[in-house]
């Protein structure tokens, strides 16, 4: 008993350590003495063990699906996967918090805390293998969340976005806690396992409520997620949360919010179900329009950090697309999209950081002329900026590629359509950043600070990626591949 | 030799490398390491004409690895006979405009490793046979020229580079959809993604559904690769962005762009959309040779109106890419050769224009021939400038077609070709021609003959890096209108196997 007790362990090692990291850092902040010391050496204490993490995922991503404490949790190389993209990017925006202004530094170790937080609730919301579980990492997710929104406690615009958070989560879990709970009602189980094995029997009423049902679960991800037309706390809540945070935001509690929505997806709507027709017609409706007003609204921001978060909109509703073909394909396309999305958005959010810093402030003028300041950064802003658009020869081409191959694989052409003309208006918007960069001359001739070594250093080491992967990119498709085989 | 397209294509980035590690303030190292790559990629490109086997219209110096092997992805270059006169025009523009590019004075560095990059993926666009690979540099070659129209242009430059950039990757963007459609209507097999294999009308019988209509696979997705071409062409009505991004872009700029960057449009249906879809090639001809039509009458009208040099010559440019379309939508052996050759001769002549055009400016910093005041931008040129008249006169009578002369040949064996297939057409595109004289010549007079504007009285002639430049292209326009068979005998044979292909539907 005790010797099958710990083997289960033996794949719970990653949410293990980060759950000690977690406590260990509420006593080694405790222990601060002065107020407004250096956190330094607690920030290199959780990356340090964020990268054993790391290793420990790795060594998992190989391994056959597991199912532990009760069928509660699964561990296969699909939410492993996931977990490293997340634990990836908390590491980055933990990094960023040390050298961030927006973070005072009295708050640096505590934002490390709650960082990890989420981190354990989003590792909780991919593993997730029945509906409580999943309820579960939603909430441990979220309400650290919410303090995490309200950080720069003294601005009304951040206790706002915490606030704002609070309320439409708090809706949003609620309503899909009454969908769950209804699930439960008719198909008698909250074990996913369990769950399926009713589904292909149901008529009538029954059928209908499981159907509504469904849709409030999925009002529980989708403002998670933030889709369409879940996404209107996006913007202020990305533009109030010091930038560390948005940062944040727009990784770890997204891929958590996405792999559980595919998962969801993968196990219960299989074939040509009446319920899986309906499910994927509303992601294929959801999914256009997402990103059709993400875009569209993206347009007229004066405020990187909510263009960011506009942008962020319309690359999940191009990610969504990936479950509409409920295929393998479809997973492997969001994974890679993910993974890459993952470092495009850690890099414009470091550029966006140290120059906000600076002068700040997010609007676009602090862009203005940065070729002339800083024409490495500049650059690679830039690149960022067309890969982010989808441009060749950036991974965020190949990305954007790879949805498109399956869904017109699929032959939904209509959406594919809509999918092409949304990356044109995608691409307007970037190129106004661009432009505003490398063809506006700098206002006064003021040097760029903020850019030190090492924050170079890890903005280039965070490109590399972004630009091998344009070119290179038939290894990490096999493992996106790999992944995608378990999931059911 | 087989490696020779390896060297032509990567030479300019290794000497946009050389470029960007050299400082700064050497501008004059840049500009030789510039001019050193270029000319060699010009001495390769001879040599590949010289090996090149005439007698084949099969892929030559063929290069083939497989790149991402789960998607059957190859990095597979060749050339047949279109491609060989357009790399030779590619490499001979390029090393032309380093030349004349000697005088930027902003940001050199920069310049040329941009300029160099754009050479590289220009003739990537035209040395892929794998579709994948083919879209890579059809795409990436958008950011060179996005900078250099950006940051080197005039005053409305971000204007105009946004507009060509968003207009194109709009075309782009379906041809994608297209590319990604046929890969999975071929059966994602080994040559899915290979140009060759895809061509000769495979996709006659599929059909697809969009909201529950059907519609015959290979007329729809004809229409998704001809707004990717047309739009680069530019097509009337795609052409709108045309006249600013030559306007605002510098002269070395608008050279490539008029000079190999509209070709590869027209290189697109040559290679891609004919072959692979001729069904909905043959059946759409007559549209196809309409919207040629259009362009040809309406540009050379626009082109009229024009007080601006630089804008006439880029109206004047939709109006002759018209007859490309035209000589395209014949689908005879003479119009698709008076086509190709068109391509080669629009890209000798209007470079020269250009050129000319951008060593004027030099000396008076406007272009204009009628300033917005109404006063006259120019006069009597041709009593102080004799050499830059001379130049002027073949450049302009070429790109006119004055029998002789490069542009006459061309447009004559595009005559021949339509007149069989569009009777209608062609009397009405004769008009054209009849108009493009007029304009040039209207021009011509106001620029260059009459009182002598005392503006211009200082300007000094061509000095002799400009005559040396202007060399090469007068010797094009003058030996290939009396003598084309050498651009003739080297497309003959690729020519002519689409004109077979064409003729089987």
């Amino acid at each position: 008993m005790i010797q099958q007790l710990f083997g289960f362990l033996s794949y719970y090692i990653p949410e293990l350590i980060c759950i000690v990291l977690m406590t260990t850092l509420l006593v080694l902040e405790a222990l601060v003495k002065e107020e407004h010391g250096n956190r330094g050496k607690i920030i290199g204490y959780a990356l340090a063990l964020l990268s054993i993490t790391l290793i420990f995922l790795f060594k998992n991503l190989g391994e056959a699906p597991v199912y532990i404490f009760h069928n509660a949790i699964t561990i296969d190389p699909f939410s492993t996967l996931v977990k490293i993209i997340m634990v990836l990017g908390t590491m980055g925006a933990i990094f960023l918090s040390y050298s961030s202004k927006d973070i005072y530094t009295n708050l640096k170790s505590e934002f490390a805390i709650m960082a990890v937080g989420v981190l354990i609730g989003g590792m909780l919301l991919a593993s997730a293998n029945n509906m409580l579980t999943l309820y579960l990492g939603i909430e441990t997710l979220s309400i650290l969340s919410y303090v995490l929104a309200s950080f720069k406690r003294d601005e009304s615009t951040s206790t706002e976005a915490g606030m704002k958070y609070a309320l439409y989560g708090g809706l949003s879990a609620g309503v899909a806690l009454y969908g769950i709970s209804h699930l439960y009602g008719v198909l008698g189980s909250i074990q996913f396992v369990d769950m399926i094995t009713k589904l292909p029997g149901l008529e009538g009423t029954n059928l209908a409520i499981v159907m509504v049902s469904f849709i409030f679960f999925f009002v529980g991800l989708g403002y998670k997620i933030s889709v369409f037309p879940f996404h209107m706390w996006t913007p202020d809540v990305y533009q109030g949360s010091p930038i560390p945070v948005t940062a944040f935001f727009a990784i770890v509690p997204k891929m958590a919010g996405l792999a559980a929505l595919v998962r969801v997806s993968f196990i219960f709507f299989d074939g040509g179900s009446l319920l899986a027709v309906s499910w994927t017609g509303l992601m294929l409706l959801i999914s256009a329009m997402t990103m059709t007003v993400g875009n569209v609204t993206a347009i007229g921001q004066n405020s990187v950090k909510r263009l960011l978060a506009f942008s962020s909109i319309g690359h999940v509703g191009l990610m969504i697309l990936g479950i509409v073909t409920l295929n393998k394909a479809g997973v492997q396309a969001i994974l890679f999209y993910g993974i890459v999305y993952m470092f495009m958005t850690l890099i414009a959010f470091y550029i966006t950081s140290h120059l906000s810093d600076m002068y700040g402030t997010d609007s676009y003028d602090v862009f203005k002329g940065l070729i002339y300041k800083h024409p490495g950064m500049a650059l690679i802003m830039a690149a960022v900026l067309f890969s982010l658009a989808g441009m060749p020869p950036f991974s965020g081409f190949v990305a954007k590629f790879n949805i498109f191959s399956v869904i017109i694989e699929k032959k939904l052409y209509g959406i594919a359509l809509v999918a092409a003309i949304n990356s044109v208006i995608a691409l307007y918007y970037y190129m106004k950043l661009a432009k505003t960069m490398i063809f506006d001359q700098a206002d006064g001739d003021v040097k760029v600070t903020g850019f030190t070594p090492v924050n170079q250093a890890v903005i280039v080491a965070l490109f590399i990626p972004v630009l091998f992967l344009g070119i290179f990119w038939e290894k990490v498709m096999t493992i996106s591949g790999n992944a995608s085989l378990f999931i059911k | 030799m087989n490696g020779i397209l390896n060297w032509i294509l990567w030479l300019p980035i290794l000497g946009a490398l050389g470029v960007i590690v050299t400082p700064k303030a050497k501008e004059n190292v840049i500009r030789m390491v510039t001019l050193f790559t270029t000319s060699i990629t010009l001495i390769l490109s001879v040599l590949l004409y010289l090996k090149f086997d005439t007698s084949t219209a099969d892929m030559q110096f063929v290069v083939k690895f497989p790149w991402i092997e789960q998607f059957h992805i190859n990095y597979f270059l060749g050339i047949d006979g279109i491609t060989m006169l357009m790399t030779f025009l590619n490499a001979l523009l390029f090393f032309i405009c380093t030349l004349s590019s000697w005088t930027v004075e902003k940001n050199v560095k920069a310049y040329f490793a941009l300029l160099l990059m754009l050479q590289s993926t220009v003739f990537g666009v035209f040395f892929s046979l794998d579709f994948f690979l083919f879209y890579v540099y059809w795409e990436v070659m958008l950011l060179p020229m996005f900078f250099l129209i950006g940051i080197w242009g005039g005053e409305n430059r971000e204007y105009a580079a946004i507009k060509f950039f968003l207009y194109t990757f709009f075309g782009s963007i379906f041809m994608l959809v297209g590319i990604i459609a046929l890969y999975y209507a071929s059966g994602k097999g080994v040559d899915s993604f290979n140009i060759l294999a895809l061509q000769g009308g495979k996709f006659v019988n599929e059909t697809v559904m969009i909201f529950g209509h059907t519609f015959s696979f290979e007329h729809l997705f004809f229409w998704f690769m001809f707004l990717g071409f047309a739009i680069k062409v530019p097509v009337f009505p795609f052409h709108t962005w045309l006249p600013h991004a030559h306007v605002q872009a510098p002269t070395a700029v608008s050279v490539i762009l008029a000079g190999v960057l509209l070709k590869m449009g027209t290189y697109g249906f040559l290679r891609i959309a004919f072959p692979i879809f001729p069904q909905a090639a043959v059946d759409y001809s007559s549209i196809i040779a309409w919207l040629g039509l259009i362009s040809v009458i309406y540009g050379a009208f626009c082109a009229m109106a024009q007080d601006d040099m630089k804008k006439l010559i880029a109206y004047s440019s939709v109006s002759h890419m018209g007859f490309v379309m035209l000589g395209l939508s014949a689908m005879t052996t003479q119009g698709m050769n008076g086509a190709v050759l068109q391509m080669f001769n629009h890209g000798t002549s209007t470079a020269m224009m250009f050129l000319l055009i951008g060593i004027l400016y030099e000396r008076s910093h406007h272009r204009w021939i009628v300033k917005p005041d109404g006063s006259k931008g120019y006069g009597g040129l041709s009593t102080k400038l004799p050499k830059y008249t001379t130049v002027f006169i073949i450049g302009m009578f070429a790109s006119l077609g004055l029998p002789g002369l490069s542009g006459f040949i061309s447009e004559a064996l595009i005559f021949l070709g339509i007149y069989q297939k569009f009777t209608t057409i062609t009397v009405i595109a004769v008009v054209g021609l009849l108009i493009g004289a007029a304009y040039l010549l209207w021009m011509f007079k106001r620029m260059f003959f009459g009182e002598v504007n005392p503006e211009t009285e200082e300007y000094d002639d061509m000095n002799a890096r400009e005559v040396f430049y202007m060399i090469p292209l007068c010797i094009c326009v003058v030996v290939f209108g009396i003598f084309p068979s050498p651009l003739l005998n080297v497309m003959k044979a690729s020519v002519g196997q689409l004109v077979d292909l064409l003729a089987k539907f």
